[in-house]
């Protein structure tokens, strides 16, 4: 397919044909993969992991650039956006007590509980084997679903020290897995 | 700015960082090959949540109270 092509007969004929075959095309090839990775963060609530994997698709679509980008870093940036859509929507259902998902939710997801337990030791493992600066920024980050600045503010420093120190602290924490064999 | 790409994949970064770091990704090489470097981690993390006793409840070491 060659998509100078492919942009300038949508613009010549039909843009809206063009645009529902280019989004079926990215279904196509990664839609599958995206919503098996997805339900593991919506604690299996399928209608919303759908719901994401939309969205992600049609972002991705509206960015077509990227879309020229290797399959891999593709595949990465859409694992991303995915990821920021699902805890946008978790932050906006919490500021709604009365929608709060039922917390056993994830008794309901694949049945493997024990290797996922050994894989959930050897991150916590890890974790705690990375300098106190570095899991600390970690913890209080992702794992609380806080933003740099509100991180930044409960331990009183500067925004870009936390940017900072996450980073190191990641890339300190993914040599620790891939030495585990834990990520790939 | 390269600092932003952990932040970027764990979804840290506020709306208006997001999209600042997300075009400078669009021309940064380093960035595109570091993220698809970390963007495994995050689904590692959330593997913490399996944990028999979840560590949401006691606060970490390093919190003061
Ligand atoms: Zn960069």
């Amino acid at each position: 397919m060659c998509p100078v092509l492919g942009h300038l007969a949508g613009k010549l004929e039909s843009t809206d044909a063009e645009a529902e075959h280019r989004i079926a095309v990215l279904y196509q090839e990664f839609g599958g993969p995206l919503l098996r990775h997805v339900r593991k963060s919506t604690g299996n609530d399928l209608q919303w992991a759908e719901d994401v994997v939309q969205e992600t698709i049609v972002r991705a679509w509206r960015h077509s650039a990227r879309l020229q980008w290797e399959p891999s870093l593709i595949w990465a940036w859409l694992l991303t956006v995915a990821r920021r859509i699902v805890i946008d929507g978790r932050r906006r259902k919490s500021v709604r007590p009365h929608e709060v998902e039922p917390p056993e939710v994830d008794m309901l997801a694949v049945p493997d509980g024990s290797e996922r337990a050994l894989s959930a030791m050897v991150v916590a493992d890890a974790l705690r084997s990375l300098s106190e600066e570095h899991r600390e920024v970690i913890e209080q980050t992702y794992l609380r679903d806080r933003t740099i600045n509100e991180a930044a503010e409960i331990l009183g420093i500067p925004p870009g020290t936390v940017k900072s120190r996450l980073y190191y602290g990641i890339r300190a924490l993914r040599v620790l897995l891939r030495d585990k064999g834990v990520a790939g | 700015m390269h600092e932003g790409v952990a932040a970027y994949v764990l979804g840290v970064l506020d709306e208006e960082e997001l999209e600042e770091f997300e075009r400078h990704l669009d021309t940064c090489a380093r960035c595109q090959a570091e993220l698809q470097d970390m963007a495994e981690i995050p689904s590692r993390l959330d593997e913490l949540k399996h944990l028999p006793s979840a560590a949401e409840d006691d606060p970490p070491m390093s919190m003061s109270r």
